[in-house]
């Protein structure tokens, strides 16, 4: 017996070891798979934002609403940046000073032209971007990476630093020499030589200074500073305070997902975030924190516009500022929380629905040497260069990761709208409620 | 040991008792190694895949059923010293059970206690998150953080207790156990929760047992046990989340601690019969048992990310084995199916909508799981003594085989999504077993070992980040998340266990 039975055994312990099977056994759940695919990409949730002083977010919110920081007194931050448009202004290149109306209603006033580029919502940009403005001029890196106009170094954060430039630019703000303001009066702004910013800004604190409300407001921000000491580094700095306490925004069912909320998330939009995560590249470029706003990209987008002052009519985005050439047609990558409520897109809002968006990154240089203009704002239209030697000249550049189509389907392209509009904070949706009834210079309030 | 295998129900679904009792039937949906922390007690048959249907094992017997407690003529004392260890630097651990029974007229009693010391199943050292996303700043030290050296090994405590009375005339035995045991770590639960810091678990274990054993002349047995079995265990699960600081505009960490119960009602009754088949040394028997399971509470390992909340199980075990003695050999073998039925579900803790635009209620199902497992046991075992001097000195040798094939079918209902998915499983784990025992006139000195394979223990594998990008971040000031499939490192657990059993005078 003992023979017969060894040899059993070790015939049974052949097969046993021939039947083990030690892979991971179960398929990972679509949420396993999908927080994997997330913390792949450095992907995490947003800390609470720090309260800011009361008397400061006061003050901003009356600058940012007040037109008298503009040299014709007839366009505040908020003209671009307004609430009713999610804190941009739902055009696809801005209208400043000389402009009429708000929103996507608002037209170009004579002799006026478009805004270079397009006006991106405030929401969240005191999370701590690193880069402001399409061409990230104004950057965390100041010394070696600023390529605007210069800033004084005190400001104490880069929104303050932000906050300081919209009011230089002529276009946007200060208005052209030989303007005259809303009442008729000479725009002494708009007389300022282009280099000497530092006259403008102190201009502009004269005007804040000479009313008596706004001196209380910032005795109160300030306690600190005697008036005559108060510089607009303080008006950016308060600028920049309402932005941090009213326009962050950050409990989108996305966010709630990264605290462990499985349930945040619809199934279709699980789906969208895997397709951003995964093999829709999104989250090459669209990573980090704030899902964006950490570098550049030439995203093949249709020139429009008037163009940059260096190369009209083109507009070559982060290589027109000094040592930037590497970057050809490369502007910021958007941060995306709340992108759901803020078209039209690109940096010359070029697009305006989200689904247009995911088609033209589905395949880069078709949807770039097909776009229809039609879709544009007319008094845009001509404004297009789709000529071949533009396009040719994008192409040439295009960012390495969107040369090669996607070939996503019709489903998983709605799949990832879906999950794009998961990045909504329900609170951003209705922002109504910061538009103040007045304003200390007694001008209109753009509403 | 039986009795502790109980605790493996704690961990339903992932965890599973080694032992190779009847009366508790666990139940596991991941082949995760769990070592042999409950396989305790000395035990005749272990080195022989631990045949136990028809072949009995006098020295385990008593811990499965109280009432072969009778079956023992004189007063013993057991002490088994065992070690296990879990390849890959996976875990271990080390238990030291004393135990004596003894007969006093027709009454009977043992006690035995254990003490334990369970070592962590992380390598020490054990990166958990690295650096991270391009465009990430972090200010000050960089904060890689390390899993903190293994955390010191944890202790528990095993009592058992068991008194019976035989009533000769009627060649009935008749006994009740207890066991209680203080729980401050199971075997390989830290691995089911990765990317956890630390886990401090601590919980109990009730299981009592009253047991009759009716045997006939012709060495023909009839035992029964009902039992009832509460496993209450808790786990604090520690980790350390990044997340982004606006205020300081940088990477920060904050802690969570999630708190996870395990609770587990098992009922049981297990019937075991054994006789002798032919003179010629053959014997057969069959047992079969049931077991009603209640989960109050199940915990989420973030392992298997099954959503669940209670659920109800039961578990039956059918199986025939038969054995021969033939001079000084010993064979036995044993074939047991396992059919389970488990439902489990998740509640919803606020009113839900559902996708068809209905509203799942506060306690209501979200998800359900419906497992249906299909499992086969198979042991073998050879024994031969040998003699050694003349008796009573002597030795006895064993080699055996236990494999264990796990088959099941998971249809998951997510009632808010209106979705099913269905999913099957299966592997195959299986033990090679050894023996040899030592006789001497005063004491039987006995060494098992065993190596369970085809299971392995989780890790997450890495992934490559990509470059940072013109930031200006240099890739020292990257962390990179955790990332990458969980996949289950195949390992063995092997296991060590010398016993001293000598008659107390």
């Amino acid at each position: 017996m003992p023979r017969t039975i060894i040899a059993i055994y070790f015939s049974l312990l052949a097969l046993a070891a021939a039947c083990e099977r030690t892979e991971t056994p179960t398929e990972p759940t679509l949420d396993a798979q999908l927080r994997q695919d997330i913390g792949r990409w450095g992907v995490i949730p947003i800390g609470p934002m720090p309260t800011q002083p009361e008397a400061l977010v006061d003050l901003g919110q009356a600058l940012m609403f007040d037109k008298i920081l503009s040299g014709n007194r007839d366009v505040a931050c908020a003209t671009c940046h307004h609430p009713s448009t999610h804190e941009g202004d739902g055009l696809s290149l801005s209208i400043g000073t000389g402009g009429t109306g708000l929103g996507p209603s608002r037209t170009l006033g004579p002799g006026r032209q478009f805004v270079r580029r397009n006006a991106p919502s405030l929401l969240n940009d005191g999370l701590g971007l690193f880069y402001l403005f399409w061409d990230g001029r104004v950057a965390r890196f100041l010394s070696s990476f600023n390529g605007g106009p210069p800033v004084p170094g005190d400001v104490p954060n880069l929104l303050s630093a932000q906050a300081m430039l919209p009011v230089l630019d002529r276009r946007e703000m200060r208005g052209e020499p030989g303007d005259r303001d809303v009442f008729g009066a000479p725009n002494e702004l708009a007389q300022i030589a282009d280099s000497d910013s530092a006259a403008v800004w102190q201009a502009l604190m004269r005007r804040l200074l000479a009313i008596p409300e706004y001196v209380a407001k910032f005795n109160r921000a300030f306690p600190n500073t005697p008036t005559s000491a108060l510089r607009f580094q303080q008006a950016a700095e308060a600028l920049a305070a309402f932005q941090v306490a009213a326009l962050t925004k950050t409990n989108s069912p996305f966010d709630r997902y990264l605290t462990h909320d499985d349930a945040a998330l619809t199934t279709q939009q699980k789906r969208g975030a895997q397709l951003f995560f995964g093999t829709a590249l999104c989250s090459s470029c669209h990573n980090g924190p704030l899902l964006g706003g950490n570098g550049f990209a030439n995203a093949g987008v249709p020139q429009l516009g008037p163009g940059s002052p260096a190369t009209p009519p083109l507009d070559r985005g982060r290589a027109d500022l000094p040592d930037q050439q590497f970057y050809q047609f490369a502007f910021r990558v958007a941060p995306l929380r709340n992108v759901e409520l803020t078209a039209p897109y690109m940096h010359d809002g070029a697009f305006s629905t989200l689904d247009a968006v995911v088609r033209h990154y589905n395949d880069v240089p078709l949807t770039l040497t097909t776009y229809d203009a039609s879709q544009l704002d007319p008094a845009l239209r001509s404004t297009y260069h789709g000529d071949a030697a533009t396009t040719d000249s994008v192409i040439r550049t295009l960012d390495f990761r969107l040369q090669t189509p996607l070939h996503l389907s019709d489903a998983e392209l709605a799949d990832l709208v879906a999950f794009l509009k998961s990045l909504t904070d329900p609170s951003a949706r209705d922002l109504s409620a910061l538009v103040p009834a007045a304003v200390p210079s007694g001008l209109p309030v753009p509403q | 040991m039986t009795v502790p295998g109980a605790l493996a129900l704690s961990a339903l679904f992932l965890m599973t008792a080694p032992t190779l009792g009847a009366q508790l039937i666990s139940i596991k949906t991941v082949p995760i190694a769990q070592g042999d922390q409950f396989n305790v007690f000395p035990s005749l048959n272990q080195g022989m895949g631990g045949v136990a249907i028809g072949l009995p094992d006098t020295l385990l017997d008593p811990f499965r059923n109280p009432a072969k407690g009778g079956r023992l003529s004189i007063a013993r004392f057991f002490g088994s010293p065992m070690v296990y260890g879990v390849s890959n630097d996976a875990g271990g651990g080390r238990t030291l059970p004393v135990a004596a029974i003894a007969p006093l007229g027709s009454w009977f009693g043992g006690l035995s206690l254990a003490v334990q010391e369970v070592d962590p199943s992380r390598p020490p050292g054990s990166v958990l998150m690295g650096p991270p996303p391009p465009g990430v700043v972090v200010r000050g030290p960089l904060p890689i953080v390390v899993t903190p050296p293994a955390p010191e090994s944890h202790g528990n405590a095993y009592v058992f207790a068991l008194v019976g009375k035989t009533l000769p005339k009627q060649q009935v035995s008749l006994a009740a156990s207890f066991s209680w045991a203080r729980l401050n770590a199971m075997d390989g639960v830290d691995l089911l929760y990765p990317g956890s810091q630390s886990i401090n678990q601590f919980g109990h274990e009730v299981d009592v047992r009253a047991g009759l054993l009716k045997e006939w002349a012709g060495d023909r047995a009839l035992d029964a046990v009902v039992l009832h079995n509460h496993v209450g265990m808790s786990q604090d699960v520690s980790y350390l989340d990044l997340f982004w600081d606006p205020g300081t505009q940088s990477v920060q960490q904050r802690g969570r601690v999630d708190h996870e119960l395990d609770r587990t009602d098992t009922w049981g009754l297990a019937l075991q019969y054994a006789r002798p088949l032919t003179a010629s040394g053959w014997r057969i028997g069959w047992l079969a048992t049931g077991n009603l399971m209640s989960h109050p509470k199940i915990p989420n390992y973030e392992l298997m990310n099954i959503p669940r909340d209670p659920g109800h199980s039961h578990a039956y075990q059918v199986g025939v084995g038969v054995a021969r003695v033939s001079g000084p050999a010993t064979f036995g073998l044993d074939a047991v199916y396992e059919p389970i039925w488990s439902d489990t579900w998740a509640a919803a803790a606020a009113p839900t909508a559902t996708g068809a635009g209905d509203t799942i209620p506060v306690g209501g199902k979200t998800i359900e799981n419906r497992f249906h497992f299909s499992n086969f046991q198979f042991r073998m075992g050879i024994g031969r003594d040998i003699v050694l001097g003349g008796r009573p000195r002597g030795a006895t040798w064993q080699l055996g085989l236990a494999a264990h094939t796990v088959h099941y079918w998971l249809v998951q209902s997510d009632f808010v999504q209106s979705a099913v998915r269905p999913q099957e499983e299966w592997w195959v784990e299986w033990t090679p077993t050894w023996g040899l025992t030592l006789r001497f006139p005063e004491l039987e000195l006995r060494y098992n070992g065993r190596v369970t394979k085809g299971t392995g223990r989780p890790s997450t594998q890495s992934t490559p980040t990509f470059l940072a990008d013109a930031a200006g971040v240099r890739s020292g000031d990257l962390l990179v998340a955790p990332s990458g499939p969980i996949t289950l490192q195949g390992v063995s657990v092997v296991t060590h266990q010398i016993s001293l059993s000598l008659p107390l005078h």
